[in-house]
């Protein structure tokens, strides 16, 4: 299974929405999603910077919030989405 | 090219680009801008009246700020106010009132491009759309 990581903002409102998403999905599927705040945590900062090369492209050209990331394939997913494009794109990555 | 300061000799205001005014906006004298230093400019800044924002003041502010424009406010209270909790907190911790959906990148002119309000009119999730708002939603397109 591959390592996806969720990173986000606690008071961005479109995180605030996918969260419960991600329950819903990590329950009806074995994918997982490490879910990092960025903006209360440097080094999970830090690690969002680490992969801007994946996330820029899909997001405008910048680190924006929440943006999903395959750490193996890095494969970015970028913004706030319904669940089934969630589910397409987290199933993908399995 | 590079901003620069630059101070108006009748009434201090200061101008932070690329070149002065051609009239100041304050005491409407033409071609009174002068170049002067960051030093000297953060000087006259920070000895200038206390100018620390609460969150009321800034909700006013930017409030006054849609006023004549084809954007507002967002009429999402919760969301607003989720927003404006995490651009304080990102100016206590950060030295800026930063958007909180998204991340500065430790780069100065980049970073300044995430100071709310930000020109949302080119981001994606607002430019030619109708009912776009800018990234974090803040600001909508007016109805």
């Amino acid at each position: 299974m591959s390592h996806i990581v969720m990173f986000f903002g606690r008071e961005c409102p479109h995180c605030k929405k996918m969260h419960p998403l991600i329950d819903k999905l990590e329950k009806e599927t074995p994918v997982r999603f490490e879910r990092l705040e960025v903006w209360h945590d440097e080094k999970n900062a830090d690690l969002m910077r680490s992969y801007r090369e994946a996330i820029a492209p899909k997001c405008g050209n910048q680190l924006r919030v929440p943006t999903f990331v395959n750490t193996e394939t890095k494969d970015a997913m970028c913004g706030e989405v319904d669940f089934e494009k969630l589910k397409d794109w987290a199933l993908k990555q399995a | 090219m590079k901003k620069r300061y630059w101070r108006c000799f009748v009434c201090n205001d200061i101008h932070y680009g690329i070149a002065p005014p051609e009239l100041c906006p304050t005491c409407k004298v033409l071609h009174a801008y002068v170049e002067i230093s960051a030093e000297e400019a953060r000087k006259i800044l920070g000895g200038g009246p206390d100018t620390t924002m609460a969150r009321e003041d800034f909700r006013a502010a930017i409030g006054r700020f849609t006023v004549g424009n084809e954007f507002e406010v967002n009429p999402d209270a919760d969301k607003v106010d989720l927003l404006l909790t995490g651009i304080f907190e990102n100016e206590k911790n950060h030295g800026f009132k930063f958007c909180p959906c998204r991340l500065r990148t430790k780069d100065w002119e980049e970073d300044l491009k995430l100071v709310c309000p930000c020109n949302f009119i080119i981001h994606e999730t607002y430019k030619g759309i109708k009912d776009g708002e800018c990234w974090c939603g803040l600001f909508a397109r007016r109805k």
